[in-house]
């Protein structure tokens, strides 16, 4: 029997090594070895307020923090039958935008582009390719400048809560934000063309993508829960079509789909709503002439790009509208606390991001269940890898584990969400 | 331990069990962080390089995050044998953090609401840096303030322990222009929280939670004596839970008698 074992995957978010089994060629065994501990973030919500939710839950994450931020403050008000403006749903969605903006930049570019490059860090990348790492940093700090002025900071927002924002974003700032918009747009594209000269392994294997969907919108706010496989679901009915299962000593409760593994995330939103992305991003992934349905996860990198492209257009978009509403709308009225379940997802840099919560009638969370993107695809991304390591297996061991903490960087995983 | 001579200072940065939050405000510094990273030799940070840690000696450690796994203590007690000055990253390793919260409740049980198989899974009280190992300094926040990063680390590069002010969060919030939040009822931490964030809670309307920590002087009495009229004891309590205050509270007003 052959080991292939990895220590420590650097270069992503949160610990984890990988471990191997192969026998006469056939793989037995691919597992990512989770190395983080429980902070237990569901366990300390219960019983507290839940006006605390938004500020505890947001810290299971230091890269997405927005995004889990806007789902446990949408479940509330699902839970409590708080309605929020057209405005405030549309401030969201902008920064949102802003957050996939900055995480998509900092994977592609800092934690995945090395390994397409053959380099072992990231001085050696900045060194060698200075101009491109200066539109790298300029995209992070556009989707950073959304966060911080609609947010009031880019790691943990605050301005953000049930039914709507503390304070309106200031119209100049935000002004300023869609003056950028423009060279970013052209940053993006120019990002665009270098990685569409890298290098990408032919890999494939067929799969599920699932994530939100809209009518004539490129869902990332709302929508029903779908699937290439025809599934459409509202998504309350989530859980009971989709389970997760702790086994012994595991730390990170993978999700399934009816038994089977399935993918979110980049891929699976270009895969199910390509026809609904913005003009420009729309042109850029015609021109990479990939065939659907594309299996090949090491895509996930460009579906990253066609998703900075379009989340750049459609920021702007939005932003002009809302300068031409009044954005006082945006700013919390009263609302009455009352006991109630629910359910909100919304769709995060690595996928779908599901919130479950119970309130009393004082307000008091009774109940709360978290599922992260990385659960969901932990369990595609080691069929992948197990189907991936018989073609890899030739190699030299060094070479192997090389290739293998590539393939892994490029699922971009979040060990720190998963266990959460 | 070996000289480090007219060479760049060696430098680490280690996340224990955490968000990293406190990683990505250095990386979001963005040219700044870079041109930090030119000045030093960095020997192991995770975020952007995937060679093994040579184990070699350091200069400087920042850590952030809690020692929750045996590997995580058994890095952090690694990382202090190795080097000369050992710097705690933001809240949860200076003050506990949001994971601190079970501590004040269920303990250990709280696990019991999150997983069905709990055999084998390390599930400590939550402890801060210090009480495993010497903390030469303390950079705080949750998460830390890049800017309050930048300030600082020239000094902590060059072998000095920095000192920051013992300022309130008010004197920033009055310098931005905020109304003070207490004047509208809200319960503000500020006046006994050690300012040097640039009061980014109450300048986005947020009251301040206490993430820095007591300042120096913070008066605790007057604090309660100010919140009395606006919330009751508990939520005084459960405020200064969220990012692990309410210890260090409790043993203000202990030695205060």
């Amino acid at each position: 029997m052959a080991d292939i074992k990895i220590n420590h995957i650097a270069k992503m978010e949160g610990h984890a090594g990988f471990m191997a089994s192969v026998l006469n060629g056939d793989v037995r065994s691919a597992k990512v070895e989770v190395q983080e501990g429980i902070r237990l973030i569901e366990g300390v919500l219960i019983g507290r307020q839940y006006a605390d939710m938004p500020t505890i839950a947001q810290r299971i994450c230091g890269i997405c923090p927005v995004v889990h931020n806007l789902t446990s403050i949408k479940a509330l008000e699902a839970a409590m039958k708080v309605e929020v403006s057209s405005e405030t749903k549309k401030l969201r969605t902008v920064l949102e935008l802003g957050q996939i903006v900055h995480s998509h930049a900092l994977h592609l570019f800092f934690l995945s582009l090395a390994d397409f490059l053959d380099m072992d860090n990231d001085i050696q990348l900045v060194t060698n390719y200075p101009e491109e790492t200066k539109i790298a940093i300029r995209l992070r700090e556009y989707g950073m400048d959304i966060v911080r002025v609609i947010g009031g900071r880019v790691v943990h927002p605050l301005t953000n809560e049930v039914g709507g924002f503390k304070k309106a974003p200031d119209a100049e700032a935000l002004r300023k934000i869609l003056m950028d918009s423009e060279a970013r747009l052209a940053d993006a594209l120019a990002l665009g063309e270098f990685f569409r000269k890298i290098k990408i392994p032919d890999f494939s294997r067929g799969t599920e993508y699932v994530c939100l969907g809209k009518d004539r919108t490129y869902a990332i706010y709302e929508g029903d829960v779908i699937s290439s496989q025809g599934l459409h679901i509202p998504v309350e009915k989530f859980e009971s079509d989709f389970h997760e299962l702790q086994k012994q000593h595991e730390v990170i409760k993978k999700v399934d789909h009816a038994g089977h593994s399935y993918m979110i995330g980049a891929i699976a939103r270009i895969n199910n709503n390509r026809d609904k992305l913005s003009s420009n991003a729309a042109k850029y992934l015609e021109s990479l002439n990939l065939k659907f349905p594309d299996y090949n996860p090491f895509h996930n990198i460009w579906g990253q790009v066609v998703e900075v492209i379009h989340s750049i257009e459609e920021s702007a978009k939005l932003i002009k509208e809302l300068l031409n509403a009044d954005l006082n709308n945006v700013v919390t009225k009263e609302y009455k606390v009352r006991e109630g379940v629910g359910i909100a997802a919304v769709e995060a840099p690595r996928g779908t991001l599901y919130y479950h919560v119970e309130v009393d009638g004082n307000g008091y969370v009774k109940n709360v269940n978290i599922i992260t993107p990385t659960a969901q695809f932990l369990a595609n991304l080691e069929d992948d890898v197990a189907d991936y390591i018989k073609e890899i297996i030739d190699l030299e061991d060094k070479d192997k584990q090389k290739k293998l903490r590539g393939f892994i960087r490029a699922y971009d995983p979040c060990i720190s969400c998963a266990v959460h | 331990m070996e000289e480090n001579k007219n060479k760049k200072p060696r430098v680490a940065i280690a996340s224990l069990t955490s968000c990293e939050g406190c990683q990505f405000a250095l990386l979001d510094l963005g040219e700044r962080f870079l041109d930090f990273v030119g000045k030093i030799e960095m020997v192991d940070f995770r975020l952007l390089e995937d060679e093994e840690d040579p184990g070699v000696d350091l200069d400087l450690v920042l850590v952030e995050g809690n020692p929750v796994t045996e590997d995580n203590v058994k890095t952090l007690a690694a990382l202090r044998k190795r080097s000369k000055l050992l710097v705690a990253l933001g809240n949860c390793a200076a003050m506990g953090g949001v994971p601190e919260i079970k501590n004040y409740h269920e303990g250990a049980n709280t696990i019991k609401h999150v997983y069905k198989y709990i055999n084998g899974i390390s599930n400590p009280e939550i402890k801060e840096l210090d009480n495993f190992v010497k903390v030469d300094f303390v950079f705080p926040g949750c998460p830390i303030s890049g800017e309050e990063f930048l300030k600082y680390i020239p000094e902590l590069l060059e072998g000095r322990i920095p000192a920051i002010p013992d300022a309130p969060v008010c004197v920033e919030c009055k310098a931005a222009g905020n109304k003070c939040l207490l004047l509208e009822k809200k319960p503000c931490f500020g006046p006994m929280i050690l300012g040097g964030c640039n009061a980014v809670c109450p300048t986005a309307r947020m009251t301040c939670q206490g993430c820095r920590g007591l300042r120096p002087k913070g008066n605790v009495k007057a604090m309660r004596a100010t919140l009395k009229n606006m919330i009751p004891d508990e939520k005084f309590e459960n405020i200064a839970e969220i990012f692990g205050l309410r210890d260090d509270i409790e043993a203000r007003e202990k030695s205060a008698g």
